[in-house]
């Protein structure tokens, strides 16, 4: 139980990317696996900022001037994050925008079907 | 002054001030946006080679900020780098030239936009010597490619951007949970800094790290299992981006590997698992090439098996192995780019992608003709050109190893070069030995196309004939990949 | 069966997964660069919000290539939709929106960019920053295009501003090249810690990140609602 309670914010966060994973296998639909995609990026995000923390601590910034250095996490898996962030949302309408296109080109969103180039 | 202008940073800003400025040049006069690109990549390619002789000399590092190294995000230009700038650079300028004429329809001023921001992705991964910010960059190549793929919107292409684009992006998300788990145990994210706290691979906590970024980054460098969407993408795309996606976008991704495997985690022991996997990309992907019938899919192809072949020299784990690699690695860059830009106003005149619709085209297009057969016994290692010294590289490093296991594969991989022979030749036959006699008019490729195509035959005859100016750089780059610590002292100090 | 093997596999990376997190003790202070960043970072960059120093002076270069990835997401949604817009220019009926969200729109709109425009420009000295206040700018656009269906932005303008903002902040590196030697020196005076004019360039490239970030975005926005 000990275990469980040090390393919830690790488990909770690889919990979305391997659902984010999964979706991404097994479903048929585009917008389905888009979503998918995108609830893998926001599990590593968690698991990234995770990384960071610093038990007790607060967020690095010294907004008044008695704050002590030594009670704030670590700066950098967030400024990782916020790089990390921008870029997934540049993917995701650059999917989405596919997504319109090829449903002006199919008339179906089903993967499954949209198999024209062979070997 | 002069000190200013050879500094390695700007042969990333200034092209990124021209492509930001593009749309500004834009709303002057939308004639002149087709040649800043070509401007911006000038630039590069004259910095990059008068930089050549101080970096052989001893690599240039540039911190950024005004921090010292851990601190702060530093390039470091060595010999490896150095080569892939001009080689970028190269390709680029010509490839841009090449476009002038070449793209007519769709939203052309964005085109070369995107373009521009390709080569300055690649320029990006190669100069960088921190892991996230070479993360950003690869990021920067990937979109553009995603989206310079489904350029002309047609069926094809939007199909094979979105697979690219999925696979892609879960790479990416491997490469990032790798990054973390490098962070998590090391607290930094220099990669020199990191390398010098890694002395062995054998425990799961670093194996792990390296699995996952090998995996993500070898999605965009078509290792076997994960290049099924190369054949897709670099068929479907517009010819000039497939000449760039095949000579530039595979061999970044083949840095990011090399470098993650040689210098941050110095995994030696790793490379006999590439070795296999090499000869075995090799194999699947001339057997596959020699059944096509659509040239730019046998092209594809063979792209994927030429970079087997790459994989296979480097894992040669000897100077001469690794030399040899990297000199395949130019080999066929210029060639592969060659062949695609031929190809292109091949398609362009005779209407489809078949190689049977390209009969006759050695009388109706003599230049260009020329131009692919040169390219294809470049690659496929014939005496007076560039593939000859480089694949002789290749076989003398497998036998100077003096292993059974050894001599197999070099004769695998033998064989496999003559599959390739036989398909090009076929190419080759249909070309100029068929074809009905009476359709005689010459539809020559416009001049924009003829000069690029001229100096990459150029090129490729001249190092043929003299390897002797490429192999100083190329061994020098190949101790860099060598020898780690040298690495780590030139940066950290 | 496509489930079974996706799921045995995914088991399998789990495993590889648990096995090595248990080496990296959750909450424990572990990081050399995060600790120097922390310690050192006001005197060195004058900003009191230590994120930002990190994101735009320490590691500004990667802010560099964040916001030329939002620039190509911005050129490649309308590279690609483009097509489609020549051939759609016959007039649909628009039915105008409901009063109460026209009126609860045309409210909320100033005050949104107002309370973006705070966040980007006060980037130094509270959380927040360029990319925030960017997307909210975006999301008070995104409020305008829901309540008076039919209306676009001028897209030169737009344009204008991507591209000057993106210009503004090289010129700052650049400039910092000059005068001190590396790319993106942080050469104008740091002043008081805490008060609004400090910090040197960092609150003049937070401005620009805002404004190119919202127009980006609404921007994309555009292209994507002239599809439907």
């Amino acid at each position: 139980m000990n275990f469980l309670n040090d390393y919830i914010y690790y488990i909770g966060a690889f919990s979305l990317v391997f659902i984010g994973l999964y979706v991404l296998l097994v479903k048929k639909n585009l917008i389905k696996v888009i979503i998918g995609l995108n609830i893998l990026d926001t599990g590593v995000y968690l698991f990234l900022v995770a990384i960071g923390y610093i038990n007790n601590g607060t967020a690095p910034i010294f907004s008044k001037p008695g704050l002590n250095p030594k009670n704030m996490v670590d700066p950098v898996p967030q400024a990782l994050v916020l790089t990390s962030i921008v870029i997934g949302v540049a993917i995701l309408s650059l999917a989405l925008t596919l997504a319109i296109r090829l449903y002006k080109h199919y008339g179906t969103l089903n993967l499954r079907k949209i198999k024209e180039q062979r070997w | 002054m002069v000190n200013l202008i050879l500094n390695p940073v700007l042969l990333i800003v200034v092209p990124l001030g021209l492509a930001f400025s593009i749309p500004l040049f834009g709303l002057i006069s939308k004639k002149i946006e087709k040649f800043i690109p070509t401007a911006a990549l000038l630039f590069n390619l004259i910095v990059s080679v008068i930089l050549i002789p101080k970096v052989l000399i001893k690599p240039i590092n540039v911190s950024l900020g005004g921090f010292l190294p851990p601190f702060c995000i530093n390039l470091v230009a060595g010999p490896v780098a150095i080569i892939f700038v001009a080689l970028i650079a190269l390709v680029g300028l010509l490839v841009s030239i090449y476009a002038w004429d070449y793209i007519k329809e769709g939203a052309k001023e964005k085109y070369h936009i995107i373009y521009l921001l390709l080569l300055i992705g690649a320029t990006g991964v190669v100069l960088t010597g921190d892991i996230f910010n070479l993360f950003v960059f690869f990021e920067i190549l990937c979109i553009s490619s995603y989206s310079l793929v489904a350029y002309y919107s047609d069926k094809a292409g939007t199909e094979s951007a979105i697979k690219y684009l999925i696979q892609g992006s879960v790479g990416s998300a491997f490469i990032l949970i790798g990054i973390g788990l490098l962070y998590g145990q090391f607290g930094t994210l220099n990669m020199a800094d990191i390398a010098n706290q890694i002395h062995s691979i054998h425990s799961i906590s670093i194996f792990l790290p390296l699995v996952l970024l090998i995996t993500g980054f070898g999605i965009e460098a078509a290792i076997f299992p994960l290049n099924a969407w190369l054949p897709d993408a670099h068929s479907s795309a517009p010819s000039s981006i497939s000449a760039v996606l095949s000579g530039i976008a595979i061999e970044v991704g083949l840095y990011a590997v090399v470098r993650i495997v040689f210098t941050i985690f110095g995994a030696s022991s790793l490379l006999m698992f590439f070795l296999y996997l090499g000869v075995l990309t090799l194999l699947i992907g001339e057997i596959c090439a020699f059944s096509q019938d659509n040239i730019k899919r046998m092209l594809a192809y063979s792209s994927i098996g030429q970079i087997g072949l790459i994989v296979f020299a480097l894992s040669i784990n000897t100077t001469y192995g690794v030399a040899g690699g990297l000199f395949q690695l130019v080999n066929h860059t210029l060639s592969k780019a060659l062949l695609f830009l031929a190809v292109g106003y091949m398609i362009y005149r005779s209407g489809s992608m078949n190689i049977s619709s390209f009969e006759g085209m050695g009388k109706k297009m003599p230049y260009t003709s020329f131009a692919f057969t040169i390219g294809a016994f470049s690659l496929v290692g014939l005496p007076p050109f560039i593939g000859f010294p480089s694949k002789f590289m290749i076989v003398k490093a497998a036998l100077f190893k003096h292993e059974i296991l050894f001599t197999v594969l070099i004769a695998l991989v033998l064989f496999a070069t003559i599959i390739e022979g036989a398909y090009f030749f076929r190419v080759i036959q249909v070309i100029y030995f068929k074809g009905k006699k009476d359709d005689l008019k010459r539809e020559r490729a416009p001049i924009s196309a003829l000069i690029p195509l001229f100096i990459f035959v150029g090129l490729i005859v001249f190092i043929g004939v003299y390897p002797k100016i490429m192999t100083d750089i190329l061994n020098s780059a190949a101790s860099e990949l060598l020898n780690r610590l040298d690495y780590i002292k030139s940066v950290i100090q | 069966m496509r489930k079974i093997i996706s799921a045995i596999l995914l088991i399998v990376i789990a495993g590889g997964i648990t096995l090595s997190i248990m080496e990296i003790p959750f909450g424990v202070n572990k990081a050399k660069v995060g600790e120097y960043y922390i310690n050192k970072g006001r005197e060195e960059t004058g900003a009191t919000n230590i994120v930002t120093s990190v994101v735009l002076d320490y590691r500004g270069f990667d802010t560099l290539g964040e916001i030329t990835i939002l620039f190509l997401a911005a050129l490649s949604v309308a590279a690609i939709l483009s097509l489609s817009r020549k051939r759609n220019d016959k007039k649909e009926k628009i039915e105008p929106a409901s009063l109460i969200l026209y009126t609860g729109c045309r409210f909320l709109f100033p005050i949104l960019l107002l309370v973006g425009s705070y966040i980007f420009i006060h980037g130094h000295l509270t959380p927040g920053g360029g990319f925030q206040g960017g997307a909210i700018i975006a999301s008070a656009y995104l409020l305008i295009y829901l309540s008076c269906p039919g209306k676009r932005i001028n897209e030169k303008y737009s344009k204008l501003v991507e591209s000057l903002s993106g210009l503004i902040f090289i010129a700052l590196g650049l400039i910092g090249l000059v005068i001190g030697g590396e790319f993106l020196f942080n050469f104008l005076p740091k002043g008081t810690l805490g008060t609004l004019f400090s910090a040197g360039i960092i609150p003049i490239i937070y401005i620009a990140i805002g404004l190119k970030v919202g127009s980006e975005l609404t921007g994309i926005i555009d292209n994507l609602i002239e599809e439907s």
